[in-house]
């Protein structure tokens, strides 16, 4: 028995020691800050390569397409543009992102290019991120491919650069169902509120899947969804409605809001909202689309369009392709206004970079037609094929490529394209969001009022939920307006009335 | 010197504490030094700042605070009250299974929903309590019970965390008891069986207080998790509707401090947690050994 134990515990000595000696073979420690090859401010072609470390969500080692891509660019730095720059990327481990990036930058790595999805304000806050104004001005590319809503964000916030269309959440039913219904003409040619009542009416009571579908309209979980649709018909069209007398008012606590949560009462009670849709995932809601369960849905504007259209096509037939339904009418038309404060995801490059300027060439070439070409159509011949002189896109695209960096509305290709970047559905979704955009007047909620903040918002929460699903009477909106002006609301409503311009 | 004469003796046998040892001592110990954080703003670059209580004064004043620390207590002594005694009761019942095929097979049934994640553990729960289709209300249908939407409502979703709960770990946690039963000498049980004890009697007689020190061990060490309320089972499933019945000071820490990055208020809340967890700890370590004269240690 002793030896047994003794050969045991050498065993697990032995393990140990092998792993320490495999960890401190990677050699790079967990707090060094500066990048390798530190002082090279220009690699030229026969130099030294730059070591440019990057983290980027799902962009690591472990994952052969972005490592290709990574490879890809590199060549493609060297031949276009003479820099001799070699990326690494950053593995972070499973689970959130934000929250894993959070540990990585607090622990002191901080690479060069960060991708952040959440919680760069922090790191902001710290003088940790570049301000890229300045580089923006002097680029070559990427100050000509930059959006409006970009700009007006990189104005107040100049640390995060997030080049891609608007992408709000978009409604959308199946084709097939869409022209079997008769009201489906009158929401088309003028869909005001009323029209969607009837639209939503029609489809539960008609049925045009047979015994499907069961409600007309689902979510994921809460309204923020369903919002997209019907926000601005109310007025809710930014976050602080401008009053009579001049003074804003929290939008969610405004008469409009009560308006639009009886609407939402009424589609709920009669049947015509998911009944579970707070219970609903993103997952089971999608699921709920494509069974016919629920006849509409929203999706993020784009290539999440055409892939419920790609899919609903695959389950139920060609005839049942997705159509992008309108935003709905009323005191205005949208799909609600862009919160232009900050991007709210993006890439910063890190201000203790030594090679900050070959950061944002990199992210400059990716903006010229050379690096679009690799960044949005994928590998030759793998993800297209040139033919007579024209890109051909093919189904690997379709099903897997996607823009790592920038994706501004019009491509500007050296080789035309054959075949488009996104699918009918997609594009028209895409179209809309830009033709309904509008800019909002929120803010950074200060960090004072953070927790009173989160305490309100679920105030909203839980009592909009409840007027909705008919536990609580709206006649009690006027006790929420006033248990949220208690939780923090007055001041708050203070500061954006001393602050909105 | 005795207990030193007997290391020296068993030296191996203490030898392999070592790694477990150093996992403490990396893993909990050594971190116990981070818990400075609680009282500085962290800073990537430079010195962090000492900012003494502003943490735990934030902590303390939001609004939020009260009622989070209303739904932990009332959470966590829910299932201390509800949940706690369901192993030891599985474990009497098993142990009382004759058949050992018929065992093993409860036995694996009762660990099973133990290596499912609260993810998972969720997505199974909405579905069967789900008013139009799911098992539970179509059951309660049969019986002329109106349906319920419990993961909605305020009066029915803490109830549904105490059946989730036991559903997944009261046979895991059984374990600990099945072990201490195996160890009570059967020569006492056939003692008992000769004077005519039933098998009712055996288990109240013999098992149980045998259970007992096992029983007050597990409570004690149980009490120091008193204000973790289950955080994974919280968020996967919360929802708009019950928030204010179902926000657990995990969850707020969460969405304030991880989710902002606001790393040193969440280690104040943590620490505060802790430190909470240490009082009941001691309390009730010392409580029990002046009323059965056993506890922790």
């Amino acid at each position: 028995m002793k030896k047994v134990s003794l050969l045991l515990i050498i065993a697990m000595l032995g393990a140990l020691l092998a792993a320490c000696s495999s960890n401190s073979n990677n050699g790079n420690g967990g707090n060094d800050p500066a990048p390798s090859n530190a002082g090279t401010a220009e690699p030229g072609a026969s130099a030294d390569p730059v070591t440019l470390k990057i983290v980027y969500k799902d962009e690591g080692t472990a994952n052969p397409v972005s490592v290709k891509f990574f490879q890809e660019l590199e060549k493609a730095l060297q031949e276009d543009e003479g820099l001799n720059v070699k990326f690494e990327l950053v593995d972070l481990a499973q689970g959130s992102y934000a929250e894993n990036l959070n540990l990585l930058l607090l622990g002191g790595t901080i690479p060069d290019i960060i991708y952040f999805q959440g919680g760069d304000q922090q790191i902001a806050d710290q003088g940790l991120l570049e301000d890229l104004t300045p580089y923006i001005e002097k680029s070559t590319y990427i100050k000509d491919i930059i959006l409006p809503h970009n700009k007006t964000r990189m104005e107040s916030y100049p640390y995060l650069l997030w080049i891609k269309p608007l992408a709000p959440k978009t409604p959308v039913i199946r084709a097939d169902w869409l022209n079997a219904v008769d009201s489906s003409k009158a929401l088309l040619e003028n869909p005001t509120v009323d029209n969607y009542y009837a639209f939503f009416k029609e489809l539960v009571e008609k049925k045009p899947g047979g015994d499907k579908p069961s409600y007309a309209l689902t979510a994921a979980g809460d309204i923020a969804e369903i919002n997209f649709i019907f926000n601005t018909a109310f007025g809710l069209d930014t976050t602080w409605l401008k009053k009579e007398d001049g003074t804003y008012e929290y939008s969610k606590v405004s008469q409009n809001e009560k308006e639009k949560l009886a609407f939402y009462n009424k589609l709920y009670s009669e049947g015509l909202l998911d009944p579970q849709f707070i219970t609903k995932q993103w997952d089971t809601k999608e699921d709920a689309f494509y069974k016919g369960e629920a006849a509409v849905i929203t999706g993020t504007a784009g290539k999440i369009i055409d892939l419920y259209d790609g899919r609903m096509k695959e389950l139920n037939g060609d005839g049942a392709n997705v159509v992008v339904l309108p935003p709905a009418k009323g005191e205005a038309q949208g799909f609600g206004a862009t919160d232009v404060t900050k991007e709210s995801r993006g890439l910063a490059i890190s201000s203790q970079s030594p090679h900050k300027d070959i950061a944002f060439k990199v992210f400059d070439y990716l903006a010229s037609p050379k690096g679009q070409e690799l960044d949005r159509l994928g590998f030759e011949n793998e993800h297209y094929t040139v033919k007579d002189g024209q890109i051909e896109l093919n189904d690997k695209y379709y099903s897997e490529w996607y823009a790592r960096f920038w994706e501004p509305l019009e491509m500007k290709s050296e080789t035309p394209l054959k075949t488009p970047l996104l699918g009918e559905p997609g594009t028209q979704s895409l179209k809309a969001a830009s033709d309904y955009y509008t800019e909002d007047n929120s803010f950074i909620i200060p960090e004072q009022f953070v927790a009173n903040w989160d305490a309100m918002n679920n105030l909203y929460k839980e009592y909009s939920t409840d007027f909705i699903t008919g536990k609580r009477n709206l006649s009690e909106f006027d006790a929420f307006v006033e248990a949220w002006y208690a939780a923090g609301g007055t001041d708050v409503t203070k500061y954006a009335n001393e602050n909105i311009k | 010197m005795k207990a030193l004469r007997r290391m020296r003796k068993d030296w191996v046998i203490y030898a392999m504490l070592f790694f477990p040892l150093l996992y403490f001592v990396i893993f909990h110990v050594i971190p116990l030094y981070g818990m400075k954080l609680a009282f500085q703003d962290y800073r990537i670059l430079g010195d962090h700042v000492w900012v003494g209580w502003k943490h735990f004064k934030v902590l303390f004043s939001s609004p939020a605070f009260g009622s989070v620390m209303e739904n932990t207590i009332i959470i966590s002594l829910m299932k201390i009250i509800f949940v706690f005694p369901i192993p030891i009761a599985l474990s009497l019942l098993i142990n009382e299974v004759r058949s050992s095929k018929y065992r093993k097979y409860v036995q694996s049934v009762v660990y099973l929903p133990h290596f499912l994640s609260w993810v998972v553990i969720a997505g199974i729960w909405i579905s069967l309590l789900n008013p139009t289709d799911g098992g539970v209300n179509l059951i309660a249908n049969l019986f002329g019970i109106p349906s319920v939407d419990y993961m909605t409502s305020k009066e029915h979703i803490r109830w549904v965390f105490v059946v989730s709960e036991i559903w997944r770990s009261a046979g895991w946690d059984s374990i600990i008891y099945l072990a201490a039963i195996l160890k009570i000498s059967p020569g006492l049980y056939e003692a008992a069986k000769i004077d005519g004890a039933s098998r009712l009697q055996q288990m109240i007689y013999i098992t149980l207080p045998h259970l007992y020190s096992t029983i007050v061990t597990v409570f004690i060490l149980n009490l120091g998790f008193f204000m973790n309320a289950g955080f994974d089972q919280v968020f996967n499933f919360m929802n708009d509707s019950v928030i204010s019945v179902v926000d657990i000071l995990d969850t707020y820490v969460y969405r304030i401090g991880i989710g902002n990055g606001q790393f040193a208020y969440a280690t104040a809340a943590s620490l505060f947690k802790g430190t909470i967890g240490i009082v009941l700890i001691l309390g009730t370590h010392f409580i029990s050994k002046r009323i059965s004269g056993k506890g922790v240690w």
